[in-house]
């Protein structure tokens, strides 16, 4: 568990971290989001021990990071934007360096690189210098020293950088198994894969927090209703008339009409006490006209994004 | 500790540092050697010595990369992040420069055997040099080492080097300037010659009192004392304060 409670970090008179505050749960996968310079890495460096804040405080499952510094920082594995490698060391000898530093008991440290190279597939260049390999696999290195050690915090700064499709998707998968016995926060600018992975989002701006929700909330609170996009084929006008009449709906509107069906957007009020999509359906049935599509369209993550940060 | 001292040393043999560093010194050390053999007069106070003159070639190569590179690369991050201290860091990098350059020495032990195989002599003398060769060498790392974390270029942290070996090197020199310069300042000032020459010889006095040269010559006649060495160690041992504090400093820094 992370907590994290009124940072402060000053850049001579600029603030570029103002007063953030936000709790990582056990267990838990927390997209961190925010345009460039907004304190992303800056937040990062300061729970890691890299960078001291300026005022407020950083508890590494309760440790505080300034005054038990040896003792959360234990509990944390930290990517960087850039991984932290040493290019003259081959795969396994930078993993052994890591292991020392981190405290590992001879005894585990076998069986741990074996199933940390198994699990972000660097098996088979162990024995190759780093300065040799693809982005893709320093990358993947890089995650494999924040593995060592088995901290229960991840803190990850865009760890599928240099990843190729299948390679994000492999991650995706690996911090999705992580995530069961890890706390984890995700930095990252593509944000299919933040909603992909993260029960939370905090997204910062200006060094503030500007919003943090599970991102299904987030999108209702922003929107203020939920939108759904229904497809029909038959008479457009008389399908709206109906289906304006049914109290949960508080808007609908013809969005595109094609030449053997229609598209029809409605908005169904955050008040709303039932779920209006079965009087939907009835409603349809009754008229005749078949339904083609009907589908949540409320704001993706980018969207969210967007509006929040301007 | 003991991790990023092993690091650091085996880096030395993962890049040319370490060779280079080794084949220079052994090739110097080896020409005096031969130079000496051929004479048919060795003495390896001599050669030691002659050694120590090089320390301004030889410390900023082996110490230039120790923290400006890390800088540079951005390896630094696994020290801070990690649970290990930054006096850790500071100690294991310097041990490991230390470590070099005493297997560069071993050059010289071998000479020494050379020596002793062809019935020359090794006095104690010239174990004394050696002796101050170590704690010297100490003293010219501890501020390679700071020179290092001053900077994310090699290139500037070996010219930084080069710079405080030189001042250190220079400082018998330097104290004569200032006493000439003093005196004749306050002779026109004071008007009064053996005033003026007092405050100028006890001001070349007190630069002279930080030449480490001079405060370790009497071991190469077997004089040995606790004294020189003790100041040798206190002022790397105050270098490498001053690096763990700038170290330090990068995490606080609000600039």
């Amino acid at each position: 568990m992370i907590e994290i409670d009124n940072l402060v970090k000053h850049y001579g008179s600029k603030k570029a971290v103002n007063g953030i505050s936000f709790t990582v749960n056990d267990d838990e996968v927390l997209g961190f989001l925010g345009p460039n310079g907004a304190g992303k890495t800056t937040t990062m460096n300061i729970i890691t021990g890299f960078l001291s804040s300026t005022s407020g405080t950083v508890k590494v499952n309760g440790h505080d990071i300034l005054d038990e510094p040896e003792l959360a920082k234990k509990d944390i594995g930290y990517l960087p934007e850039q991984p932290p490698l040493y290019l003259d060391m081959t795969v396994i000898e930078y993993l052994n360096f890591m292991c020392d530093l981190k405290n590992v008991k001879k005894s585990d440290r076998k069986k741990m690189l074996s199933d940390i190279m198994s699990m972000v597939k660097i098996n088979n260049v162990s024995g190759r210098l780093i300065g040799n390999l693809s982005k893709g696999y320093k990358q993947r290195v890089g995650i494999a020293q924040a593995l060592i050690g088995d901290p229960k915090i991840l803190i990850l700064d865009e760890p599928t950088v240099g990843l190729d499709p299948g390679q994000v998707l492999e991650m995706r998968k690996l911090v999705k198994s992580l995530s069961k016995n890890h706390s984890i926060i995700i930095s990252s600018h593509i944000l299919s894969e933040i909603q992909a992975v993260c029960d939370r989002v905090v997204i910062i701006n200006h060094g503030k927090v500007a919003a943090i929700d599970n991102i299904n909330d987030l999108s209702k609170r922003l929107s203020g209703t939920s939108k759904f996009l229904l497809t029909i084929r038959g008479n457009a006008d008389d399908t709206l008339a109906k289906i304006r009449m049914i109290p949960e709906i508080s808007e609908a509107k013809l969005r595109r009409s094609h030449e053997d069906y229609h598209e029809i957007e409605l908005l169904i009020s955050n008040n709303a006490k039932t779920d209006p999509r079965e009087a939907i359906f009835f409603t349809l049935a009754k008229l005749g006209v078949p339904m083609l599509e009907f589908r949540s369209i409320d704001p993706t993550l980018e969207e969210i994004f967007l509006s929040i940060t301007g | 500790m003991f991790a990023i001292y092993k690091r650091e040393f085996l880096s030395y043999f993962r890049n040319p540092t370490g060779y280079v560093a080794i084949a220079l010194f052994s090739f110097i050390s080896g020409v005096f050697f031969i130079s000496m053999l051929m004479n048919g007069a060795l003495n390896m106070s001599s050669e030691i010595n002659s050694m120590r003159s090089f320390f301004i070639i030889i410390v900023p190569i082996v110490t230039m990369g120790l923290f400006s590179e890390d800088r540079k690369r951005g390896t630094e991050v696994i020290y801070y992040a990690n649970p290990i201290t930054m006096f850790d860091v500071v100690l294991g990098k310097f041990l490991a420069a230390m470590s070099l350059i005493f297997v560069m020495f071993i050059n010289v032990f071998i000479h020494m055997i050379v020596t002793l195989a062809f019935g020359g002599v090794v006095t104690s003398g010239d174990w004394g040099v050696t002796i101050v060769f170590f704690f010297l060498a100490a003293l010219f790392v501890a501020m390679g080492c700071l020179a290092s974390a001053m900077t994310d270029s090699q290139l500037i942290s070996a010219i930084l080097c080069f710079v405080f070996l030189l001042i250190v090197s220079l400082i018998s020199t330097l104290a004569s300037f200032a006493n000439t310069g003093i005196s004749t300042l306050l002779t026109n000032i004071l008007g009064n010659t053996e005033q003026a020459n007092s405050i100028g010889e006890g001001l070349a006095n007190a630069i002279n009192w930080l030449d480490p040269f001079a405060k370790t010559q009497n071991f190469r006649f077997g004089v040995f004392g606790v004294a020189p060495l003790f100041f040798c160690i206190s002022i790397a041992v105050f270098f490498l304060y001053l690096t763990f504090r700038i170290l330090e400093k990068k995490r606080w820094s609000q600039n």
